[in-house]
């Protein structure tokens, strides 16, 4: 399949991303001058942060200044079971909505994921390569997966909103 | 929301290479994909000749890994499915399970765990006292005797199991199955001591299946 070939393995891109490592830490000096409560807000409330919105796959995005952070939500890490492996794209790669652009291996199981947004990849996280479990751990901060730009804000709109998600996955045949 | 058992299809595809079994679960994939209502549900059975495979996770197998394997006279794939590299050959019973899950239950974790459930429930039909271990397969003690890796996109699931019965077990010296060290392979054979062929083991394993996934099988003699 056209996205199997696409995929690398995030640990044989390291040095293309290298160059990144220098834009967590941009934006860390950016975060710092926020004032301490928001920081808090964002970060150790164990509420969703309402940026967060969610695809019926089950990935999340959130948008802080025109960029797209996505992961998957607890229902999706938990019905994976343990994070080994995160098959990432390329940085640069072009995406549309619902185009699977990765992969998840657990329990010996590959599993596709889908881009909730059309948009392109700016950065991977490669915190992943050696720690996949933070899939599991933080599946809504450190485990995120990609960023991207935003190419069509109108399709956030059609995403869920927290409270939808969770009225969706109560629904949901377990 | 279907209303009693899943129905599954069971495909006989006998001695097949592995190229081509996987040209007919891409086929059954695209039949979920594309239809609206009907999940048509199926459970590939076969054999192949020898082949090493290997999944997503390719970094420990370069080109010239696969040289040396072919070297020895079997086939090489990379796929698309979890788990590291394993072998598959005559006297295995290879089944590719192309669920969807949504008829069942959409987790992976949950979709391992019945797969494995089913093995070790067909191993106690010939009185083999069979069991998971946090390495993901059947064991029986610290032999592998079935192993699992498979796919899913859109709750479609691909690949499947692979139970030795009268395997040569010859082929598992050539390779570290399933990048586990220090474990071993067996194979019903081995653990009863007398020749058990898939032949043997299909009705078995299709037993263990109803039985674990609450589902009906259909049997369709012709090729889809």
């Amino acid at each position: 399949m056209a996205m199997c070939a696409a995929l690398r393995c995030v640990s044989t891109n390291f040095s293309a991303a290298l160059p990144l490592l220098s834009r967590p830490a941009h934006i860390w000096t950016c975060q710092n001058s926020l004032r301490p409560n928001i920081l808090r807000t964002l970060y150790t409330s164990s509420r969703l942060s309402g940026a967060l919105k969610f695809t019926d796959k089950h990935e999340w995005v959130r948008v802080e200044g025109g960029v797209g952070t996505v992961g998957i939500s607890n229902f999706a890490q938990e019905a994976l079971g343990d994070v080994v492996y995160c098959g990432l794209p390329e940085v640069g790669t072009k995406l549309e909505q619902m185009e699977e652009f990765g992969v998840l291996e657990s329990v010996k199981a590959a599993s596709e994921l889908y881009s909730p947004l059309t948009g392109e990849v700016t950065e991977i996280n490669t915190d992943l390569a050696d720690n996949p479990g933070l899939v599991n751990k933080a599946c809504h901060e450190d485990g995120w997966l990609v960023k991207m730009t935003i190419e069509k804000p109108a399709e956030l709109d059609e995403l869920m909103d927290e409270v939808a998600y969770e009225k969706f996955i109560k629904s949901l045949d377990s | 929301m279907s209303v009693g058992k899943a129905a599954v299809k069971v495909l006989h595809l006998g001695r097949i290479s592995y190229g081509s079994a996987l040209k007919i679960q891409q086929l059954h994939i695209k039949q979920h994909l594309d239809s609206s209502s009907i999940s048509p549900n199926t459970l590939l059975l076969c054999e192949h000749e020898p082949v090493y495979t290997i999944g997503i996770r390719q970094a420990p197998y370069p080109p010239e890994e696969e040289r040396r394997l072919k070297e020895l006279g079997a086939d090489f794939f990379r796929t698309n499915r979890g788990g590291l590299i394993t072998f598959h050959g005559p006297g295995q019973l290879v089944c590719y399970p192309v669920l969807n899950l949504g008829c069942f239950k959409k987790s992976v974790r949950w979709y391992v765990c019945e797969l494995e459930r089913t093995v070790i429930k067909m191993c106690s039909k010939f009185g083999i006292n069979a069991s998971t271990s946090p390495d993901t397969g059947v064991w029986v003690g610290n032999n592998k005797i079935c192993a699992i890796g498979i796919h899913c996109g859109r709750y479609i699931t691909s690949h499947g199991l692979a139970l030795n019965c009268n395997t040569d077990m010859s082929w598992f010296d050539n390779i570290v199955p399933c990048g586990i060290v220090g474990k071993g392979v067996t194979s019903l054979s081995r653990e009863l001591g007398r020749d058990i062929s898939t032949e043997e083991a299909i009705p078995k394993l299709l037993e263990a299946f109803t039985e674990q996934f609450n589902c009906t099988l259909t049997y369709n003699g012709s090729f889809s």
